[in-house]
């Protein structure tokens, strides 16, 4: 017999892949299945009847709609995205590939940047609550959380690469051959953005947590104990604050996959973000289709391991504050 | 809620719903503002007593002014604009002068004449999207409550999977096909900002179908949609106007993001998300024609959010005071 | 800084020829027109164009310029599909191939034709159908082989042969045969007198190429006579080459060059500022106060015949009515679009682009704007304020084009005339289907002599016909043009042909480029030049040097 974790976890694992699949149909729905002739939606002013035709041939638009899905999910188990519509018509992988490492770069660093902090200004700010520095916190987080991510960029451009300090390059460009690791400074300030961007929700559920730890029974009772208040949160408040900060790492980095859009087109950041956006302009279906598919399934299978872990660290720490 | 969400739903809405509330998460589906019928007619005034009670905090009266400043700033502009938005007055990115106080754009326009007039589109469009947003949450909320296990299961799931997409994603995909046309931005927007309010509404309609006091007056034949407006809509009216106020904030930085990224509003018109665009490249010569619609933008989604948590903190007071759980 | 009169600041020779457009684009085209009314004569060139190609490059202190050093350029690019062939280099790969490979002959910075392998100008037949051309002796090709006619005959067949997709076809289909006279002569027979063929002999397209040559696969195939040698390729990002130092012309001074291709101005412009390239060709209006403002940068500029034109399809409607072009090209106030849209970074046009042909009619009255003509003569065409268009555009044309796109609507709304611009992503917007559909668009050109970019512009037959033009006036002059051998008869022609646009044509021209290029002041002997194709300066790297 399944234990009852596991069957949890299956369950969240199945439900997983229906959400992918859902999303899947979404994602054709919205760019193939459009009420309407899709091909001439998509040329636009350029839609000559030739044309037209050739693009329906591409995309396959002159079949059925369920075949049309089917042999497009065929393609994507496969690994073929096909071909851009636009320029050079490269493969659609060969577009991803090395963007796709750069934006997971740019993501690593900025929660490289944004968690450490959030970790320790959230837990301050729960354990000193409606104090000076949590008033201080708090305000940030709630200005900060407003601001659209371009316009931290924006903010963060002012004042490093132009006007106060002129240290920081305001445009990255990675160049050829090197990777992005050797030329991390051109990283910084997108990171930095993104990182100032999420940090804030971060904060706030750390935060949270943090004083719901501190307020739980055996906190308390640590504290009736007369224990000290460093054993206090060392043994018992933080291990349990880990079950909160793994989902927040987790919904971070997913949060941060929205942000990456607007922070890579501000900063020309050769990454995916990026190439959504000039895929949109141009209207490259088989781009956009690939970039949003990725995209979500990033989100899933982010709040899918948050969960996950979730359910695999709890009972163990339940059991073992026996 | 399933047993499936070992988390609050809350920390489900990827980072969007925490923010603006002191107190951690304003956990609304489970948050019981209590539900026997007296207080029912209560509740009706109690949204008037929750906005009093916001302005007393230091947060909401800072977050007001922020706010109407902006909106005086977009009903005012226009008219005191010293010339018109589209006219060349000076060079391109010239400084600020007689004839240009903020200088020129990228064109050798007024930035101030544009600056004046372009946050327009931004509020109109904010407000049209969050507004399209609660009513698509609150109708598919109800109507998730009300149905059969099955039906209300699958809405819930659509709403789940609907937050699998980052706002702006969803908006891109929906626009790179049908291009950017401004009815799409808002209901694009609108849809994304629906599934928290259908979550808060489900709870609250769930609980409320299950109360005794409905099951009574359902058997003395009062009507659902009595029951919708006397039990239902006034115990979610006040974390309904914190959500407003949260996807009010979200709508302001996604429309004027999708602005900045040239899917909104269109040159040569004046729009504050396409001016810091269009007059980027001149950043380090003339920053005023970027600098001043940022921070206005700014000024209004920083606002928008004081106000909100004003007001989370004031329902969190009340209830407190009422008792409630 | 250097400015650019038309008069060359330094003793110039040997230079490159622009056969490229300004950015990652497909178009290719971009050649400088120039003195071709001193091209065909009979016999010996008498008025044997500009530039001698002596040895000597003046420096300032009139010592010849020191040696050594790598000189980085920034230049726009990004095409992966770029290659080294010579022949078919896609269209902004005309930087690199100029530095690897020569033809026979080429251009001075101020558009005057000079010799480069070949010895002297050609021979041409007293019925202009005939030139013979003369290799100087002693020339080899990178890998020590000596360029002989054969290699001669071999190039040219090979940019003959529909096979290699050579840019250059285009202009050699007049060519009947080609024989070898001797081991250095070589004669052109032309089906027809074609008094634009010799400039065919001096397009950077038509490089000379050891005989096998093929597409090259390995940076050491790029085999040609030029002053650089390709050491290594990475297509839409960077290329490296080593001095030739048994180059004949003069330098190179450098040891090394690299191209670098930037997709962003910006990060261009900080790879200046920030020392990773010493040049940076193109510089954008925006930009230069922040070159200005920093110590040790100078800013090259350069008054070229290089133009972006508004282009109205003439068989398309509104603007198959020659009234309703007319009244569009009054539309225009030219002042004020070059200072709104181009920062002041240009000079009036009059609706023709050849100006710095011989066959420009000067003697025509300058266009300018005249809304109420405009609305008059809208009306007559049967549109009284309602009048609804849209405008294609693109930065695939130029930084600045979009900009003037907007100028243009906003001064439109003066004649009753609603534009609607669609800006068009640079990468779509030379696919098939855009730019040459487009009924109201924009377009890039570099100088031009009038028949030279006639055939690939103005005919159905050529690649970049964007205006659909056809006038049969015109062509039986423009024909006739070709034909004639006798300068000032063919000039009178091409003044006419240029008239009939001035009335009727689909080309608004109302600015030629001032072109910009920035460079660090360690970096010097930069030529500006005329061609308005690349930059200020055209890459012209033999003759740079570091101080």
């Amino acid at each position: 017999m399944l234990s009852p974790v596991l069957k949890i976890i299956l369950r969240r694992l199945a439900f997983g892949l229906l959400t992918l699949v859902v999303i899947s149909v979404l994602v054709f729905a919205a760019t193939q299945a459009l009420p309407g002739d899709t091909a001439t939606a998509i040329l636009g002013k350029s839609a000559t009847p030739e044309r037209v035709k050739v693009l329906e041939k591409q995309l396959g638009l002159d079949r059925p709609l369920y075949e049309q899905y089917f042999s497009w999910v065929a393609g994507i188990l496969r690994g073929d995205f096909g071909n851009s519509l636009v320029g050079t018509m490269l493969p659609v992988t060969q577009m991803i590939g090395r963007r796709l490492m750069n934006t997971l770069a740019l993501m690593l660093i900025a929660a490289l940047i944004d968690v450490p902090t959030a970790l320790v200004l959230g837990s301050l700010s729960g354990r000193f609550r409606d104090g000076l520095f949590d008033g201080f916190v708090s305000v940030g987080s709630l200005t900060f959380a407003a601001l659209p991510t371009f316009v931290i960029g924006i903010m963060l451009i002012l004042a490093f690469a132009t006007q106060i300090l002129q240290i920081l390059p305001a445009v990255s460009r990675i160049e050829p051959d090197a990777s992005v690791w050797s030329q991390m400074d051109l990283l910084w300030l997108p990171a930095l953005t993104l990182a100032l961007a999420s940090a804030p929700f971060a904060v706030r559920m750390l935060r949270g947590s943090m004083i719901e730890v501190l307020e739980s029974d055996y906190v308390q009772m640590a504290r009736l104990k007369g224990t000290p208040e460093r054993l206090v949160l060392q043994r018992h408040a933080l291990p349990n604050a880990i079950v909160p900060f793994i989902q927040v790492v987790a919904l971070d980095l997913a949060w941060m996959i929205g942000g990456v859009v607007t922070v890579e087109y501000l900063f020309n950041f050769p990454g995916i973000g990026a190439l959504l956006v000039s895929a949109v302009s141009d209207r490259d279906v088989p781009v956009i289709q690939a970039l949003v598919l990725l995209i979500a399934s990033a989100y899933v299978v982010f709040n899918l391991v948050a969960d996950i872990l979730t359910i695999l660290v709890t009972p163990r720490l339940r059991t073992g504050l026996q | 809620m399933s047993d499936e969400h070992l988390v609050p739903p809350g920390a489900r809405f990827v980072g969007t719903r925490e923010v603006g509330t002191a107190e951690g998460f304003v956990d609304t589906p489970e948050h019981d503002l209590g539900l026997s019928s007296p207080r029912g007619k209560q509740r009706r005034s109690e949204w008037v007593q929750l906005l009093l009670e916001a302005l007393h905090y230091r947060v909401t009266q800072v977050g007001l002014a922020m706010f109407l400043l902006i909106v005086t700033l977009v009903v005012v502009g226009p008219y005191v604009a010293p010339h018109s938005p589209f006219e060349f007055v000076t060079d391109p990115y010239a400084k600020p002068s007689a004839i240009a106080w903020l200088g020129g754009d990228c064109l050798g326009r007024d930035v101030l004449s544009r600056v004046l007039c372009g946050g327009r589109s931004v509020l109109i469009l904010s407000f049209s999207a969050t507004a399209i947003g609660m009513v698509l949450g609150v109708s598919t909320g109800l109507v998730a409550g009300y149905a059969r296990t099955v039906v209300s299961e699958v809405i819930m799931r659509g709403l789940d999977v609907l937050l699998a997409f980052p706002q702006i994603v969803f908006v891109l995909l929906l626009i790179s096909v049908l291009g950017p046309q401004r009815w799409l931005l808002v209901l694009g927007v609108g849809v994304t900002l629906a599934p928290p309010i259908g979550r808060v509404v489900y709870g609250t309609t769930m609980n409320v179908k299950e109360g005794d006091f409905v099951l009574a007056a359902e058997s003395l034949g009062v009507s659902h949609l009595e029951i919708i407006s006397s039990e239902i809509l006034p115990n979610i009216v006040s974390p309904l106007m914190v959500e407003f106020g949260l996807n009010l904030t979200f709508a302001i930085g996604t429309i004027a993001s999708l602005s900045f990224l040239g899917f909104g509003m269109q040159p040569p018109a004046p729009d504050w998300g396409l001016m810091i665009n269009e007059n980027r490249v001149g950043l380090v010569i003339q920053p005023y024609s970027v600098l001043v619609p940022t921070a206005l933008i700014a000024i209004l989604a920083i606002g928008a959010n004081l106000v909100t948590d004003g007001v989370a903190h004031a329902m969190i007071g009340l209830e407190r005071d009422t008792g409630s759980a | 800084m250097s400015d650019q009169e038309g008069k060359p600041s330094f003793d110039l020779g040997k230079l490159g020829e622009i056969a490229n457009s300004k950015r990652m684009t497909r178009r290719r085209m971009l050649q400088g027109a120039g003195a071709a009314g001193a091209l065909v004569a009979l016999g010996p060139f008498a008025s044997a164009c500009g530039g001698s190609q002596s040895g000597t490059s003046a420096s300032p202190s009139g010592a010849a310029p020191k040696k050594g050093g790598h000189i980085r350029s920034g230049i726009n690019g990004g095409n992966p599909k770029d290659s080294l062939d010579c022949h078919n280099s896609s269209i902004n790969a005309g930087q690199k191939i100029e530095q690897t490979y020569e033809s026979l002959l080429g251009w001075t910075p101020d558009r005057k034709l000079e010799v480069r392998l070949a010895e002297s100008f050609p021979e041409i037949s007293a019925d202009g159908a005939e030139y013979t051309v003369r290799l100087k002796s002693g020339l080899t090709f990178h890998n020590g082989k000596s360029v002989t006619a054969d290699d001669v005959v071999y190039s040219f067949r090979r940019m003959l042969d529909p096979k290699t997709l050579a840019l250059a076809r285009n202009h050699l289909t007049v060519i009947s045969d080609i024989k070898k006279v001797d081991d250095l002569t070589v004669t052109f027979k032309l089906e027809k007198p074609d008094a634009s063929f010799i400039e065919a002999l001096a397009y950077s397209q038509s490089c000379i190429v050891p005989e096998g040559y093929e597409r090259p696969k390995r940076p050491e195939d790029a085999i040609g006579t030029g002053p650089w040698k390709v050491t290594s390729f990475t297509p839409g990002e960077q290329v490296d080459y080593v001095a030739n130092r048994d180059y004949w012309g003069v330098g190179p001074y450098a040891d090394k060059l690299t191209m670098i291709e930037f997709t962003d101005s910006t990060a261009k412009l900080n790879a200046l500022l920030g020392g990773s390239v010493d040049h940076l060709a193109m510089l954008e209006t925006s930009q230069v106060p922040m070159v200005e403002s920093s110590p040790g940068f100078s800013i090259l500029k350069a008054r070229t015949g290089g133009w972006d034109p508004f282009t109205m399809a003439i068989d398309l409607k509104p603007f198959n009515d020659v009234r309703v072009r007319q009244a569009f090209r009054l539309i225009v106030d030219r002042p004020q679009m070059i200072k709104q849209a181009f920062s002041g970074y240009a000079w009036v046009g009059s609706d023709m682009w050849a100006v710095f042909d011989p066959g420009y009619p000067k003697d025509l009255p300058q266009r300018e704007q005249d809304l109420e003509q405009a609305r008059s003569l809208l009306k007559q065409a049967g549109y009284d304020n309602d009048l609804t268009v849209v405008l294609n555009c693109s930065t695939a044309t130029g930084p600045n084009d979009p900009n003037a796109a907007q100028v243009f609507a906003e001064q439109a709304k003066g004649a009753g005339v609603t534009v609607k611009v669609n800006k068009v992503d640079s990468g779509a917007y030379w696919s098939k289907g855009n730019y040459l559909s487009y009924p109201f668009a924009m377009s890039m050109w570099g100088t031009n002599s009038y028949l030279w970019l006639c055939k690939s512009m103005l005919f159905p037959t050529g690649p970049y016909w964007e205006t659909h033009w056809k006038d049969e006036e015109w062509e039986k002059l423009v024909l006739e043009a070709y034909q004639t051998v006798d300068d000032d008869k063919r000039n009178e022609l091409i003044k006419e042909c240029q008239r009939i646009e001035y009335e009727r044509g689909g080309h608004i021209v109302y600015e030629f480029h001032i072109m910009l290029d920035a460079h660090s002041d360690k970096l010097q002997g930069l030529v500006p030049d005329v061609f308005g194709a690349e930059g200020a300066t055209n890459s012209r790297f033999n003759r740079m040097y570091f101080v």
